[in-house]
């Protein structure tokens, strides 16, 4: 006799716990099966070399939910964020500006370098050593861009509506929305506009002219997309920097204690207080159908378990072309599945570090090295990272994401030891086929991205003890996220909103009743947010309402 | 008012004669409003031009089709009448690669299927660029709603495009908005597997756009360029006899019929304006010239940033026009050819081409002759689209030995910012459109180059050329940015938001001032559509004040 559950959630990334802990917070008999030893999906730590503990994939939180924060009591559950003060972009040694002083009048490095820090004063005297109408355009732009992540914000609780459909009420959440647009003044409405259409490089271009300053501030808008600086549709995400909540401060952000899978601790131990059960090792083999709805799911191990209703957190790729049985949905609609762009962007090399890496710009340990270090020096060189993805190679001088994560929790390394987070873009998953595949490819990668940053940090190679490479097709492997998209699918224009991820599908719903998708690849997107798994559980208990 | 006018007394006053602009002077004449046209160069036509190459050579200046037109102003404004002669060429286009192969396409979509390896999915992208372009079409004649306040009008616009919209179909509806944002790459790629075919079909996404095939939006612009018009997959290709200045010519003689009077070599200077309101133009004599409404047919930038005063138009929005973007990617090449060259897939048959010759072997190619402007150069192998109109139209070479051919090329990408040569990577210090002194007969050569590649043997042919770079398309014909489209016609400048937002409605920065050229809804093209659209927008301002 299966075992009988209210609702089933495939899968304990982020989504799919926060999924299930408001499940069973509202009396649900719930289950997550994780196919891993761990939970977190990409959210995950692991301790990759004895001692030494790395957020493996996902690497800072930024944009998790504030209702989540606060319905699940996360804090209680051992959610502790511990701030990231700051960008520092090295620049090409002469291409920076005269340095400024220390107290004693002595130059402070060599000044090819740009250090933003979130104290607005410290960072507006080190932009005049940039540019004076920089300083202008910094002081004007920070509030617009707050204003308009206070505009748009709302729209991450929205469940999209079906512009097909001649059903008027999905739309009254939009109609709140197109008010607040219309109480914007006009300039504001044309900045939106822009921030939804153009490219991040045009957007930041009409306000500065700091080169540096702009390469650094649109990799923000290329991070998890096949897309370059100058495409359009990039400007978007520039927003989500400004969304970012920690605790209600807005633009702060930073990273978990104890590493991503901190957070996806604290949310399971939030599902467990609820009553949810969850079992790790327990790979979904297929979900079981019968008169077009989902019935259950049967384990890799043959073992079967029914229920009223089961969750997707995987992929939508993984859900209707792995865990389906062919021709359980339309042609139509699994033409639409296999059309949904995923085109992963990016990998990751964790390294295990003897000593703290010197900058020639900077030397020493400081403060510089506590926030997020931007290997992004020129604009030309981020655009450059991405025309080589666009023909199959690796980037060769890539643009870089460090943290160093033991500066602000020391607890994830050996005493005196530290660790280095590297996100690189761009490593697309469809190498051209000359270079043989990624498992040839790993190692050379690796060695591309030490190189990089040795450019700025000579010492680098030789404070390397240990060295984990991700490419894309590691990161699909381990985690299961198709062809290694971090966001579940593009988050490009025509893959957002009420086309996310199916046109006509996106709220949360699927052909297959009882079946819903609760991952990534529903609105609103990507990243540590939690946002998708806690609008699909609410539909879903909506959904159980008005059937019961 | 009352009294008698004054003899000087101007309903609307327009600024230049490109072809939106005698557009718009037509309507509002055949309206009784008395409207005067001003224009700098010594011919009306703007970029809808016919220039002397050599001596009984005449080539299309600029734009070298005219099959966007719409049929409406055609009929309206009975340009058949007034002279103007169309030649619609059974092949669309003509697409040889380098390597010696060649696809052509048809203006009979089954035709061309039948001779494509990939025939199901020709027809299958054909069907849907016609669906779309349906819809593109309704949304291209109506008026960006007024979002700040909207009135009954818009209301009734918006039921109307609604009813457009549900008339896609479910599918249709939801495809168009998934559609409109896409990468033209993509879309291809949905319907057709052959690379070859891809490129030739992606062409319009990107033609006059400093975007590759790979950027967002572009689908939204071939969807556009085929709205309105039987262009379908493969796109019109319409040759105005005596070239696209022969238009113009018939939209001229339109215009004056109904008593619109064109002054030509009458360059606008400044708009005059008071407490908000435009009241006239200077004109560079410092002649005063007043009117009820004034009318610009020039690109929004120059518009705003040259004619309109800055005081007037306030630092904000003063702001948001300089940030306009007008990236010119274009340059022009016209050439005089002793004879008729020979394509290598097509050798002895001229009638394959009398259409649109379209050198765009791939995607990956045109994405890479794209990333080239990205860094201030020009693609080493640029994408042409070349026409050779002599072939259906022997009057353009008529003073010429016999046997000569006038060939038109569209050549992309060629930056109007180039970098300095010498200069550093990433320095951008050198850049600017001082760059092409002294290189445009290079860019000339590179061009020729790319065709000897599919018409080895055409460069000796070459008798007369000449070179139009993006600096050269601002300086001849006014373009800001040398942008052959008024402005970039992005997803950041489109419908309600093109040019700016709140100044979409034709009604632009002052009271009584207009923009009718390109840079207005629905774009650019020799479509006439802002033209059209404006006239009914300052007709209803004009009956409503009077």
């Amino acid at each position: 006799m299966p075992q009988r559950y209210d609702a089933i959630v495939i899968g304990g990334g982020h989504n799919g716990l926060v999924s299930a802990a408001y499940l069973a917070r509202a009396g649900l008999k719930t289950v997550v099966l994780e196919r891993r030893h761990v939970l977190g999906g990409a959210a995950v730590t692991e301790e990759i070399f004895p001692g030494f503990r790395f957020s493996v994939f996902s690497y800072v939180v930024s944009l998790l939910r504030p209702e989540i924060i606060r319905e699940l009591d996360l804090p209680r559950h051992g959610l502790d964020i511990l701030p990231l003060d700051g960008t520092f972009t090295p620049v090409y040694q002469g291409t920076g500006r005269t340095p400024p002083k220390d107290g004693n009048g002595n130059p402070i490095g060599t000044g090819d370098y740009l250090w933003r820090v979130n104290d607005h004063g410290r960072t507006v005297r080190e932009l005049r050593r940039w540019s004076k109408l920089d300083v202008e355009a910094y002081e004007e732009y920070g509030p617009l861009m707050v204003d308009m992540a206070r505009f748009i914000k709302p729209i991450l609780a929205i469940v999209p509506p079906d512009p097909a459909s001649i059903d008027p009420r999905p739309l009254l959440p939009l109609a709140g929305l197109l008010r607040s647009f219309q109480k914007l003044t006009e300039r504001q409405q044309a900045v939106f506009v822009q921030l939804m259409t153009m490219s991040a490089y045009d957007f930041l271009d009409q306000w500065f002219e700091t080169d540096p300053l702009k390469a650094t501030m649109s990799a923000s808008g290329i991070i998890g997309t096949f897309q370059g600086v100058r495409s359009p549709g990039t400007a978007y995400v520039l927003l989500h920097h400004y969304m970012g909540e920690i605790d209600g401060a807005f633009r702060a952000w930073g990273i978990p204690k104890g590493g991503t899978g901190g957070i996806s601790n604290a949310i399971a131990s939030a599902a467990r207080a609820n009553g949810a059960e969850i079992r790790t090792e327990a790979p979904v083999a297929r979900i079981s159908t019968g008169r077009g709805r989902a019935t259950g799911v049967v384990l890799e191990s043959g073992e079967e378990l029914e229920a009223s209703a089961v969750l997707s957190s995987l992929d939508v790729r993984r859900t209707f072309l792995d865990l389906l049985e062919p021709g359980t949905v339309d042609d139509e609609f699994e033409a639409e599945v296999r059309r949904f762009k995923f085109r992963g962007s990016s990998g990751k090399v964790n390294m295990a570090l003897d000593a703290l890496p010197n900058f020639t710009a900077l030397p020493g340990e400081g403060e510089h090295l506590r926030g997020a270090i931007s290997i992004s020096p020129a604009v030309d060189d981020m655009e450059r990272a991405y025309d080589d993805a666009k023909y199959g190679r690796f980037s060769e001088r890539p643009y870089i994401d460090i943290i160093i994560p033991t500066l602000v929790d020391p607890s994830m390394a050996p005493p005196g030891k530290h660790i280095m987070s590297c996100f690189v873009q761009y490593a697309p998953y469809n190498l051209d086929p000359s270079l043989g595949g990624w498992d040839s490819q790993r190692e050379a990668f690796g060695d591309a991205v030490v190189k990089r940053i040795a450019e700025f940090a000579p010492d680098l190679p030789s404070k390397i003890l240990h060295r984990n490479v991700q490419t894309p097709l590691d990161i699909e492997r381990t985690t299961g996220l198709s062809e290694g998209n971090i966001f579940q699918g593009e988050l490009s224009l025509e893959q957002l909103f009420f086309s996310r991820p199916v046109p006509g599908w996106a709220r949360f719903k699927t052909p297959i009743r009882d079946l819903w998708l609760s991952g990534s690849s529903t609105h609103p997107g990507g990243g540590i947010m939690g946002a998708n798994g806690r609008i699909a559980a609410l539909e879903v208990l909506r959904s159980m309402r008005k059937k019961a | 008012m009352s009294g008698p006018r004054p003899e000087t007394y101007w309903d609307a006053v327009i600024i230049g004669a490109g072809h939106n602009a005698l557009v718009t002077a037509a309507y509002l004449g055949a309206a009784g409003r008395r409207t005067l046209v001003l224009e700098r160069r010594e011919r009306v036509g703007g970029a809808a031009d016919t220039v002397q190459l050599a001596r009984g050579i005449r080539a299309p200046g600029l734009a070298h089709t005219v099959g966007r037109l719409r049929p409406s102003i055609q009929k309206d404004l009975g340009l058949a009448r007034h002279g103007l002669s169309l030649v619609s060429p059974d092949v669309r286009v003509f697409a040889p690669s380098p390597g010696g192969g060649a696809l052509t396409l048809w203006a009979d979509a089954k035709k061309t299927a039948a001779g494509l390896g990939d025939g199901h999915g020709y027809l299958q992208f054909d069907k849907r660029v016609r669906q779309l372009g349906r819809f593109l079409d309704d949304l291209g004649r109506s008026t960006p709603p007024d979002i700040k306040a909207p009135g009954f009008g818009d209301a009734m616009a918006g039921l109307k495009l609604g009813r457009s919209f549900k008339g896609l179909g479910r599918d249709g509806s939801r495809t168009v908005l998934r559609v409109l944002p896409m990468a033209i790459a993509d879309l291809v790629a949905e319907s057709v597997e052959d690379d070859a075919l891809r490129g030739a079909l992606a062409w319009r996404g990107v033609r006059f756009g400093n975007v590759g095939p790979w950027s967002a939006g572009t689908a939204a612009m071939l969807l556009l360029d085929g709205a309105g018009n039987d262009g379908g997959a493969a796109g019109e290709t319409v040759f105005a006899r005596g070239g696209p200045g022969a238009l113009a010519v018939a939209l001229a003689s339109a215009a004056q019929a109904v008593g619109v009077e064109i002054r030509t070599s009458a360059p606008v200077v400044h708009i005059t304006s008071r407490d908000g309101r435009a009241t006239g133009v200077v004109l560079e004599g410092g002649e005063e010239i007043q009117a009820r409404a004034i009318v610009s047919g020039a690109d929004p930038k120059r518009t705003l940033l040259d004619l309109v005063d800055p005081v007037e138009l306030g630092p904000s929005l003063g702001w948001r026009a300089g940030n306009i973007r007008t990236p010119g990617v274009v340059a022009k090449v016209n050439i005089a050819l002793k004879k008729l060259p020979v394509f290598k897939a097509a050798p002895g048959d001229e009638s394959l081409l009398r259409g649109r010759i379209v050198v765009a072997p791939g995607i990956d190619a045109m994405e890479r002759a794209f990333d080239a402007t990205k860094y201030g150069r020009w693609s080493e192998q640029p994408i042409l689209e070349a026409t050779i109109p002599s072939l259906t139209d022997p009057s353009l070479v008529e003073g010429a030995k016999a046997g000569t051919h006038v060939m038109s090329v569209i050549a992309q990408y060629a930056p109007y910012d180039l970098a300095d040569p010498g200069g550093a990577a990433g320095d951008t210090a050198l850049r600017g459109p001082g760059g092409w002194d002294g290189r445009r007969e290079d860019l000339g050569d590179t061009v020729v180059a790319a065709l000897e590649a599919v018409a080895p043997g055409i460069a000796k042919l070459v008798s007369h050329r000449q070179v139009l770079t993006p600096v050269d398309l601002e300086q001849q014909y006014s373009l800001s940015g040398g942008h052959p489209l008024h402005a970039e016609q992005g997803l950041d400048q489109f419908f309600v938001w093109r040019p700016l937002l709140g100044h979409a409605r034709y009604r632009i920065a002052l009271e009584r001032l207009y923009l009718c050229g390109s840079g207005a809804h629905p774009g650019g093209g020799i479509t006439g559509g802002p033209g059209q659209n404006a006239a009914r927008e300052i007709l209803k301002d004009l009956s409503r004040r009077s």
